[in-house]
């Protein structure tokens, strides 16, 4: 069974368990403790992903890091309908939000930790940086709604959705609401309807 | 923000962490009601300083605690900390920009459970909240609420089914709170489950959980993840209740009788005067007021 | 109408969702049952003070997540799940604003002195939060702050701009127009958006 490497209230992680659900794969998590042990940073889990950090996925033998690169495999093995990873025009511009979701979206990350789990960094910088991905998405997603599109790309859901969504919905977290981005608002209200659709702390799944 | 000046709130002990979050040699910034400390850990001794101002400082059940203050009172009892067969989980501080004491009343708080904890505390299918019981013990000065029951559909990391969960709640200090329930394995034991709030600021907090349970299939990992979960589950709840300060003016909130510990639990901060983390009221003559 | 306040494209609250809105630093929240009838209200449950906005929508009530409190459209309390017997005293009500919507935007009012605005259908272009006061902003866009809508030339028509301070240094616009290339009034828009913020960090 393919196994996750996980920590209940890592983001990252929550890409990954997002998607296992809404592609109803069975898996097995084992739990790691990244705070307050630093289990990541000890060299049992160094030897699964020397970059130190979660996620991590095993697949018949694949050892995969990094939360867009394992969406992209689980879509690839088994989604045969090819919706949520599109092999046609679109497939560029999917690639283009996943590159966004694991960069500058991260800054919601960054500040994240550090107003909630005191890590050190400069959590102003941080901020500002999110609000400015924050702005970026919203004046795509305004676009794209203009347009009559739900979703990041295409007509359908992607793993570009579920790649931008975990960061998204947390970013209160960061001390930043939503109140100056309505596109989100409502892009946000189309993942959570999504059949399969799980929430995390921080994400309820209410509806 | 400097110091307070609310003398019921610096006659307090509080926690600063886990012992183990200190490491011996280092210096660790840290703050309490107001204001900034630096904690010291030599080899077997702790010192916390304050504006140059050495604080008194214990270190009883894993936690580091001191006071601005002279506390009344000696720590708390906590009597299971002495029983051998109980796993010690320290869940790791959690900072929480809500006062402290919206922290321990949402602690103390069942009707939450199938809203805010759905399908692990509670479920929206079970919500009603039977009548229980609370008391102010007079000579310890405890909050104490008991005969507290609710349907949970994963009461704990080792359940694997629902249970009709017993509670007991014990509020120890206007900022540290602890709860005894039913472990899923030992139905003749409680698990003990802590929630020591350092008021950092008025509404910034930083929560440590800390656990005392009967468990042995769990690994420590989970038990922490299950933890932690639940209270950044609260977390989103506790960051968006408007005022962040707890109110004690009355009217301006809606107590059922599911609230009774609430209730009960303003009231006796309104006895001790407590100012730190409450809402400035409006409904006091100026001569009322615990301090001018 | 100079108390009535546009604080939305109705546009972008759809059936069924949740909005928070800061209305000059106040907490203001925006829902729409399967009434279709847009409701603002204070972001403020008044059992143990949630935001609202943070709430579900089931049909036509609004639903707290702290506790489930659920609140009709009328704002009145109709049932506390923790007591599922309990007849809820009418007492038990959310704090509601007057609402109404005109001209494809949401509006509200703190005492409704005045009759709601009546303008014509207009379309929806696009809301923007604008990082600048809104003297500043309505100085450049040749608005009033003693109205609530400003008239701006765009290829050869006007579009309609809904405006709300949000807080001393955030304005928020509310962008409709009859007939007008929405792509590129929306471009036009995200361009002045850019220099008003430019100018207001400089
Ligand atoms: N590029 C990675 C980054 C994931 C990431 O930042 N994970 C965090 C947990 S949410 C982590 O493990 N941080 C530890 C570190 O970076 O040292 C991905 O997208 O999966
Ligand atoms: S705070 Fe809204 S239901 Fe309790
Ligand atoms: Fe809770």
């Amino acid at each position: 069974m393919p196994k996750l490497y996980d920590y209940v209230l890592s983001g990252s992680c929550y890409k990954v368990r997002l998607l296992l659900s809404l592609l109803g794969i069975a898996y097995e998590t084992q739990a790691v403790d990244f705070f307050p042990g630093r289990e990541h940073k000890r060299p049992e889990f160094l030897a699964l992903n020397p970059l130190g950090q979660l996620p991590v996925f095993e697949d018949a033998g694949l050892v995969l890091r990094d939360a867009q690169a394992i969406l992209c495999h689980l879509a690839n093995t088994y989604d045969a309908s090819g919706q949520w990873l599109p092999r046609d025009v679109r497939f560029g511009s999917v690639m283009m939000w996943l590159s966004f979701a694991g960069g500058e979206l991260m800054a919601i990350s960054g500040a994240r930790m550090i107003a909630m789990l005191n890590y050190a960094g400069d959590l102003a910088a941080l901020q500002a940086k999110a609000r400015a991905a924050l702005r970026l998405l919203d004046d795509h997603l305004a676009d794209r709604a203009q347009a009559g599109g739900l979703w990041l790309v295409g007509a359908t859901p992607t793993i570009a959705d579920i790649a931008m969504f975990p960061y998204v919905a947390l970013s209160h977290d960061a001390g930043i609401g939503h109140e100056d981005y309505p596109a989100i608002n409502l892009w946000q209200r189309q993942v959570r309807k999504l059949p399969g659709f799980v929430g995390m702390p921080g994400v309820p799944d209410y509806f | 923000m400097s110091l307070t000046d609310d003398r019921a709130a610096l006659d307090q002990w509080y926690t600063l962490g886990a012992l183990q979050d200190f490491p011996a040699g280092a210096e660790v910034p840290s703050r309490l009601l107001g204001e900034d400390l630096t904690v010291r850990r030599l080899t077997d001794d702790v010192e916390v300083r304050a504006a140059g101002r050495a604080l008194p400082v214990r270190t009883d059940y894993g936690h580091l605690w001191t006071s601005f203050g002279t506390p009344e009172r000696d720590l708390f009892e906590l009597p299971e900390s002495r029983e051998p067969d109980r796993r010690w989980i320290h869940c790791g501080p959690v900072r929480v920009r809500a006062s402290g004491l919206r922290l321990v009343e949402n602690f103390l708080d069942l009707a939450h459970f199938p809203y805010v904890h759905t399908d692990i505390l509670g479920s929206e299918a079970h919500p009603e909240v039977a009548r229980y019981e609370v008391e102010q013990r007079r000579d310890v000065d405890e909050l104490w609420a008991t005969k507290c029951e609710f349907y949970q559909p994963k009461a704990a990391a080792a359940s694997d089914e629902g249970q009709i969960s017993k509670y007991m709640y014990r509020v120890v200090s206007p900022f540290n709170v602890m709860l005894y329930k039913t472990p899923p394995t030992a139905p003749d034991r409680w698990d003990v489950i802590a929630l020591f709030v350092q008021p950092a600021d008025e509404a910034v907090s930083v929560a440590h959980a800390f656990m005392l349970v009967i468990d042995l299939t769990s690994t420590d990992a989970e038990l922490s993840a299950f933890q932690q979960m639940i209270f950044v589950q609260d977390k989103i709840v506790l960051e968006n209740q408007r005022p962040s300060l707890l109110p004690l003016q009355p009217g301006r909130e809606t107590p059922t009788r599911a609230d009774l510990s609430s209730v009960l639990y303003r009231r006796w901060l309104k006895e001790k005067q407590l100012r730190f983390g409450t809402e400035p009221r409006t409904d006091l003559q100026s001569t009322d007021l615990p301090h001018a | 109408m100079a108390d009535w306040i546009p604080i939305a494209l109705s546009r972008d609250v759809p059936v069924g969702i949740t909005r928070a809105v800061i209305v000059d630093t106040r907490e203001v929240m925006i829902w729409r049952g399967e009434d279709g009838v847009a409701q603002v209200w204070e972001d403020r449950c008044p059992h143990r003070g949630m935001r609202l906005s943070l709430g579900f929508v089931r049909g036509n009530a609004l639903n707290c997540l702290y506790h489930g409190w659920q609140y009709g459209a009328g704002a009145n309390c109709l049932r506390i799940p923790a007591h599922p017997d309990l007849t809820v005293p009418p007492t038990i009500r959310a704090n509601a604003y007057a609402a109404t919507e005109t001209g494809g935007m949401v509006w509200m009012s703190s005492d409704s002195a005045d009759p709601p605005p009546l303008l014509p259908a207009l379309t929806p272009v696009i809301t923007l939060a604008i990082e600048a006061a809104p003297e500043r902003v309505l100085a450049a866009l040749g608005g009033s702050t003693a109205e609530p809508l400003i008239g701006l030339p765009f290829a050869g028509g006007t579009l309609q701009l809904g405006w709300h301070r949000a807080h001393a240094a955030k304005t928020m616009l509310h962008a409709t127009g009859a007939g007008a290339d929405i792509a590129a009034a929306t471009a036009h828009l995200r361009a002045l958006r850019q220099s008003l913020e430019q100018e207001a960090a400089a």
